[in-house]
């Protein structure tokens, strides 16, 4: 891989706990030694809940399909409305 | 007769996620939305309450069960069915505090941890996913969010190997670090 690319394993490594995570020591050393890395570790860190958003979002679209496929689709707004207001 | 899987055990449930989330979830929502919505609706909620309830539930139970941090002492659809209640009562107490403001879009319980993270560049991130192309973004989300095996994502997006599926991944990460980058660089300079 790129070596950009390598650096964006090797932040993802540390964030997200994997097998190659360097020792808490390693990594301080490198933070001293790299004076962007901080940085982009925080950038990183942004993207990854980000990305948790994004996911939450597809998920609830999967749910909305779900709920259509098995009850019907959801009532338009105004027939909600007139669910509220119908004096029966 | 079809037999319903078996989710009483959360490794059980974790790989019929992983496997096939859209079956497994049709197979929770038909077990659990039926008295979820009985209990809404019997305690002062519409049908369309019990949906974004039950919704909120399935986030909270997706992620537990892909972290690897759910233990289950009864059946899925039986904790689905004790979340629902539970988020319908903190619900009916923050209506009764607030009564014109709208249900959340995210639940309480899933925003706390989050609370001291910087709002604003995490939703420009989730407008920037959006805006990845169609791939990229099925990538990030199947490895990030819904935790899919990186063999199972280089299956579904035709990759021959585990490791191009990787390469493209963070292909697809540096792009939308750059996407973000880019727009709080111009942001910075218009201020």
């Amino acid at each position: 891989m790129r070596p950009e690319l390598e650096r964006l394993r090797l932040i993802e490594q540390q964030l997200l706990n994997g097998p190659a995570t360097l020792p808490a020591k390693d990594w301080q050393l490198r933070l001293l030694l790299d004076g962007e890395l901080a940085a982009d570790t925080a950038a990183q860190q942004q993207l990854y809940q980000g990305l948790r958003l994004a996911g939450r979002r597809q998920l609830r679209r999967e749910l909305a399909g779900i709920h259509a496929r098995l009850y019907g689709p959801p009532a338009s707004p105004w027939a909600r409305l007139w669910q509220q207001l119908k004096p029966w | 007769m079809v037999l319903s899987p078996d989710f009483s055990s959360a490794p059980n449930l974790r790989a019929a996620l992983l496997a096939n989330r859209e079956q497994a979830l049709t197979q929770l929502y038909r077990q659990a939305f039926p008295p979820v919505r009985r209990h809404i609706c019997g305690h002062g909620g519409s049908a369309e309450d019990a949906q974004d309830i039950f919704h909120d539930a399935l986030v909270i139970l997706y992620e537990q069960a892909v972290g690897g941090t759910l233990t289950l002492t009864s059946s899925a659809s039986t904790y689905l069915v004790g979340i629902s209640r539970n988020l319908w009562r903190h619900e009916l107490r923050r209506r009764a505090r607030l009564p014109h403001e709208a249900l959340p879009d995210d639940p309480g319980p899933l925003a706390a941890d989050a609370a001291s993270e910087t709002e604003e560049t995490r939703f420009a991130v989730l407008d920037y996913v959006e805006q990845l192309g169609a791939k990229c973004k099925s990538m990030l989300l199947a490895f990030y969010y819904f935790q899919q095996p990186l063999t199972q994502i280089a299956a579904d997006h035709d990759y021959r190997s585990v490791r191009s599926a990787t390469v493209q991944k963070f292909k697809c990460l540096e792009r939308l670090r750059e996407s973000v980058r880019a727009a709080f660089r111009t942001e910075t300079i218009e201020y």
